[in-house]
């Protein structure tokens, strides 16, 4: 069997995009051999972004409150739907079975979703720097999960960049600002008789 | 952004050293955020400055195909013509020139260039499953089902999802609309001679 040219890192995730969540776009992100293919999905059409493990410049995990946010809308109903069914337990004369059965489906409806928000831990926003961009990569919503994934490519950029010590960082930094050329360069005024005898230069009428 | 400056991407404050790296969650010094900052060599490398095509000085030289006054240096992987240091666009290690580069983006033949994918087998499939998913829309499947047998035999050969990913959304979209077809048929069919024993 051919090896496959993507691995899967996550699961779809929603985009902060759409409004309505039928239309709202799904990403996730897979391992290709030299990059990280980001994929947007509406379903029917699909977006690819790469990110080559060369020019990847930082990955950033921001600590985010979604995790607190979830707990508050779905404590609420968990408490009144625990309590419907404490009641209809509880109430020992005529037990109804019915009422039982309701109360148990209506807590497990808020409790599963909450246990899991609580599992699956923290939150985070992790944002991907590369010379021409910052993306935000919606699937690693997670801290515990952005922390595997990254374990997992920290290896792949370093064959591709080499490592990078603590130490080295502010060494460089000093470097990058107190280099001359450290400015960026600014573009190249034009010249007119230049950009007249540049054989690069398209065609145009010289007065 | 050929810049060391690392922003936090909460308050967009410039951040210092001193909490890249490290293994555990540092403070945003402006927002108190908890943030995690993985740097990489490329964060310090400077954007190459584009190179100029060199003159040819020597005659029988051979020259770039769209600059003949400048000394080709390697030929294009898509057409094989000679390039130019100027028309030489290195894609990955793979060198192309602008117009191999324009034409394989257009027409997908340069996969690292593509960014977009129509999903046909999953609209066919869509096609077949929504109608009766919805109340009153099996009615639409005289229209949809005819749709979707179009689809997936239009597009079966056409490329799906990038990664990996089999035909079995367009055989079941074939299987449901043929029955969804062989229903309306047979419906057809049973009015028609219903009416016709009625008339007779």
């Amino acid at each position: 069997m051919a090896e496959r040219e993507y691995r899967r890192l996550t699961r779809t995730h929603m985009r902060r995009a759409g409004f309505f969540a039928a239309f709202a776009t799904r990403s996730s992100l897979w391992l290709g051999k030299d990059h990280l293919l980001s994929i947007d999905s509406t379903g029917y059409t699909e977006q690819y972004k790469r990110f080559y493990f060369r020019d990847i410049q930082a990955i950033l995990f921001v600590a985010s409150k979604r995790r607190a946010i979830w707990n508050w809308v779905l404590i609420i109903p968990t408490v009144l739907c625990l309590a419907w069914l404490a009641t209809a337990l509880s109430s020992s004369r005529n037990r109804d079975a019915g009422a039982i059965i309701a109360a148990a489906i209506s807590a497990s409806i808020f409790t599963v979703p909450l246990l899991i928000n609580n599992l699956l831990g923290p939150t985070c926003a992790c944002h991907l720097r590369t010379a021409v961009q910052t993306e935000e990569l919606p699937p690693l919503s997670r801290v515990r999960r952005a922390r595997k994934i990254l374990n997992r490519i920290r290896p792949l950029i370093a064959a591709a960049q080499g490592q990078l010590a603590p130490e080295d960082i502010s060494a460089r930094m000093r470097g990058w600002v107190e280099s001359p050329a450290a400015a960026p360069a600014s573009p190249r005024a034009p010249d007119p008789s230049f950009v007249v005898d540049d054989p690069n230069a398209p065609p145009r009428s010289v007065p | 952004m050929n810049s060391p400056l690392v922003q936090c991407p909460r308050c967009r404050a410039s951040l210092l050293d001193g909490i890249f790296n490290q293994p555990e969650p540092s403070p945003c010094p402006a927002c108190s955020v908890p943030l995690q900052i993985e740097v990489f060599p490329a964060l310090f490398r400077r954007i190459a400055s584009g190179r100029d095509g060199e003159t040819v000085m020597v005659e029988g030289e051979s020259t770039c195909y769209y600059h003949p006054n400048k000394k080709a240096v390697l030929p294009c992987q898509g057409c094989g013509r000679f390039l130019c240091a100027l028309c030489d666009c290195d894609l990955n290690g793979q060198h192309f020139c602008p117009a191999c580069l324009e034409t394989g983006k257009a027409k997908g033949k340069i996969k690292n260039l593509e960014n977009q994918r129509t999903l046909y087998d999953s609209i066919a499939l869509a096609l077949t499953v929504l109608p009766i998913a919805v109340v009153f829309g099996v009615y639409f499947t005289f229209i949809t089902a005819p749709m979707a047998l179009y689809i997936a035999i239009r597009y079966w050969n056409a490329p799906r999802s990038i990664v990996h990913r089999t035909r079995i959304r367009y055989v079941i979209a074939m299987v449901l609309a043929t029955l969804q077809i062989a229903g309306w048929i047979l419906l057809i069919y049973f009015i028609t001679t219903a009416r016709s024993r009625h008339h007779g």
